[in-house]
């Protein structure tokens, strides 16, 4: 392993002697970019491949297999359809709009990406002392809040692309879209909070360190089990990912906000989809599941040549198995209704982020066991499946269909549900 | 509060800009928009010389011009565009610039909150309204403007009160006796009215706007104001769910 070490820090240390003084400070956050953009670009491809096989072998048919060996040239026929596919932006859109509203969706969801660690980002880090930082943005304090409010401008994007497609479709889509994400903002700024009060911080780095400093007991997952779910479940809707993927409905609805969108541009929507993916799992996996921490082979003590490889690798075998997970997902739980999805925000998330803050409160504020909060966690998610059960009397209401009131019978089109 | 020279330094750039904006605001006629943006800028170059701050970083300078231009900018068409979800994006980006701002005088909290909340939701839920109450083209009352001329006159003169009171408080508030002489308002409270609760303010600079300055500084200097405020939003809350009509009356 040293000698790869050696190796890369050579070619790295030639490149930057022969740079102008002026641009030396700037060479490592330009290669740690370089290296993001084009790791993400490359993963999207090959995770639309993997979506359409593993899609194929759930439903037991073959999947793409025409192009290259067992099907692995697939993304690149993809690439050059979009690419080469005629752009039409049909008459009357608001073309600054139009144009604007994918590269917001695609600006957004990389960056983002600027404060998640991908690796194991050296304790103390300052700019320009020369060392790889595995991380755009080292450094942020806030870097939990830093992607909440990026996301949050992510439905501009979905706004923008809606209305300015002059097309009736396209912003009833939008419409819902938007619903959807500003509503599922709140359990997933909720969750977090939990786990910022638990660790002390809301710098992302930290929160990885303070995981792997304490082992696999520390990781919060054993502490916050419930706040994992609800993250997990709050990230999906909000990257629109089936099964609250309802603003397009692709398989029996129109599509969408993007409705008009072709080529490239409907692509960039879907660039920035995969680049939530990825970024969701690269969360839930540091934020709950220890990031690089893995025992014996990856621990913050361990220090043999070559240790950062096997970091980024448990890193990314972390959140691969939650990007399968997700795809998974597609065709394992059926699509939400409108009302289902708003109450499920509404009526379970949001409370059930609350409670579980509270019980975080609790624990701190009288100095109990940690572990308490695993016991507590699960008694909160069995008593919220029970209330929600519909034979519960009290909250059976909830479910039921709205009464039609006498009287109201005779214009039916004026009750707007 | 006294009548000073430097207060009379505020007054031309302050008519300058009413002048500019009365004479943008949408009206049935369309005007010269090149003549009031040039009112405009003369308003803003008058003014420079009161309230920049002095020349610091060359980098935290550009960028501080550069937020602080987007954020007029974007404030003045939002107010002037005859389109009303052009304003409603204007008013986006002039949070967002404004929140640049903030980022540069080391509250990133604060930049991100504001984002969260203003142009993440609030903002959004102008553009429905907007966008669902637009079915049949920009009405009549987005059109003209209406009463174009009170309307600005009474904006300025709130303008004016702000910039006279900032003036007069960094006049007196342990600065320089030359730097107030010339106007300058441009530091930061030394003392904040504080409570029994304060605590000394943490020393390193570096920690300054962070979480957990921020976090405390809330909950002993402001510790009132941050509870007045959550029980207000609490009443708001339970008033909207109380005002909202129920699903079975049949209206929502």
């Amino acid at each position: 392993m040293q000698f790869i070490n050696d190796f890369l820090s050579g070619q790295w240390n030639w490149i930057v002697g022969m740079l102008p003084e002026a641009a030396k400070p700037y060479a490592m956050p330009g290669l740690v970019i370089f290296i993001v953009l084009n790791v993400t670009l490359g993963a999207c491809s090959y995770l639309i491949l993997l979506e359409r096989k593993l899609s194929a072998w759930m439903q037991d048919r073959l999947g793409p297999n025409r192009v290259g060996p067992m099907g692995l040239l697939q993304p690149v026929a993809d690439m050059l359809k979009l690419l080469l596919k005629e752009d039409v932006i049909p008459g009357h859109v608001n073309k600054f709009l139009f144009v604007l509203a994918p590269g917001i969706s695609v600006f957004t969801t990389f960056l983002a990406f600027a404060v998640v660690p991908f690796g194991p980002v050296p304790k103390g880090l300052t700019a320009g002392d020369g060392q790889f930082p595995f991380i755009i943005a080292p450094g942020i304090d806030l870097g939990v809040v830093f992607i909440f409010a990026i996301g949050s401008l992510a439905v501009y994007g979905i706004i923008l692309g809606g209305w300015a497609s002059n097309n009736k479709y396209s912003a009833l889509g939008c419409l819902r879209a938007s619903a959807q994400v500003v509503s599922y903002e709140i359990p997933l700024g909720m969750s977090v909070v939990g786990l910022a009060l638990l660790c002390g911080t809301m710098s992302i780095e930290k929160i990885l360190l303070f995981q792997a400093e304490r082992g696999i007991y520390g990781w919060n997952i054993w502490y916050q089990p419930l706040a994992c779910v609800i993250f997990f479940i709050a990230a999906m809707a909000e990257a629109q990912r089936l099964p609250f993927d309802l603003a397009e409905c692709e398989q029996e609805l129109i599509g969408g906000w993007h409705t008009e969108y072709s080529a490239m541009k409907w692509g960039l929507f879907f660039l920035a989809e995969y680049t939530h993916v990825i970024t969701i799992s690269f969360l839930t996996s540091i934020l709950f599941f220890g990031g690089w921490h893995l025992p014996f082979i990856a621990e913050t003590t361990s220090n043999y040549s070559g240790v950062w490889m096997v970091k980024v690798g448990v890193l990314l075998a972390k959140v691969s198995v939650f990007i399968v997970v997700i795809q998974m997902l597609r065709w394992t739980i059926p699509r939400f209704r409108f009302d289902q999805l708003m109450s499920l925000a509404w009526l379970c998330l949001i409370p059930l982020a609350m409670v579980n803050i509270v019980m975080v409160m609790v624990v701190k504020q009288f100095e109990l066991n940690e572990w308490w909060l695993l016991p507590g966690s699960a008694a909160i998610f069995l008593a919220a499946g029970l209330m929600g059960t519909q034979s519960t009397k009290p909250f059976a209401r909830r479910v039921a269909a709205p009464i039609e009131t006498p009287g109201h019978g005779g214009h039916g089109h004026a009750h707007a549900h | 509060m006294n009548w000073s020279p430097e207060n009379g330094m505020l007054l031309l750039p302050l008519a300058l800009g009413w002048l500019a904006v009365w004479w943008l605001l949408p009206r049935e006629k369309p005007r010269g928009r090149i003549l009031g943006g040039l009112i405009g800028v003369a308003a803003l170059l008058v003014l420079q010389a009161t309230v920049l701050p002095p020349a610091g970083d060359l980098v935290h300078d550009v960028m501080f011009y550069a937020f602080a231009a987007a954020a007029i900018l974007c404030g003045g068409l939002m107010i002037t565009d005859k389109n009303p979800v052009y304003a409603a994006l204007w008013f986006a980006l002039t949070t967002l610039a404004v929140c640049g701002l903030f980022l540069l005088n080391s509250a990133p909290f604060l930049a991100a909150a504001t984002i969260i909340v203003y142009a993440g939701a609030i903002v959004v839920t102008f553009l429905f309204v907007i966008m669902l109450a637009q079915q049949g083209g920009i009405g009549g009352y987005d059109r003209e403007a209406f009463q174009p001329g009170m309307a600005s006159l009474l904006s300025f003169a709130l303008l004016a009160t702000l910039l006279f009171s900032l003036q007069e408080w960094g006049g007196i508030d342990g600065k320089a006796a030359d730097e107030a002489r010339h106007g300058q308002f441009v530091s930061v409270p030394t003392t904040v009215q504080a409570n029994l609760l304060s605590q000394a303010p943490e020393s390193n600079p570096r920690e300054i706007g962070s979480l957990r300055v921020l976090g405390r500084s809330l909950f002993t200097d402001y510790l009132y104001a941050v509870e007045l405020a959550g029980t207000v939003l609490l009443v708001a809350t339970i008033g909207a769910i109380a005002i909202a009509p129920r699903r079975s009356q049949g209206h929502l």
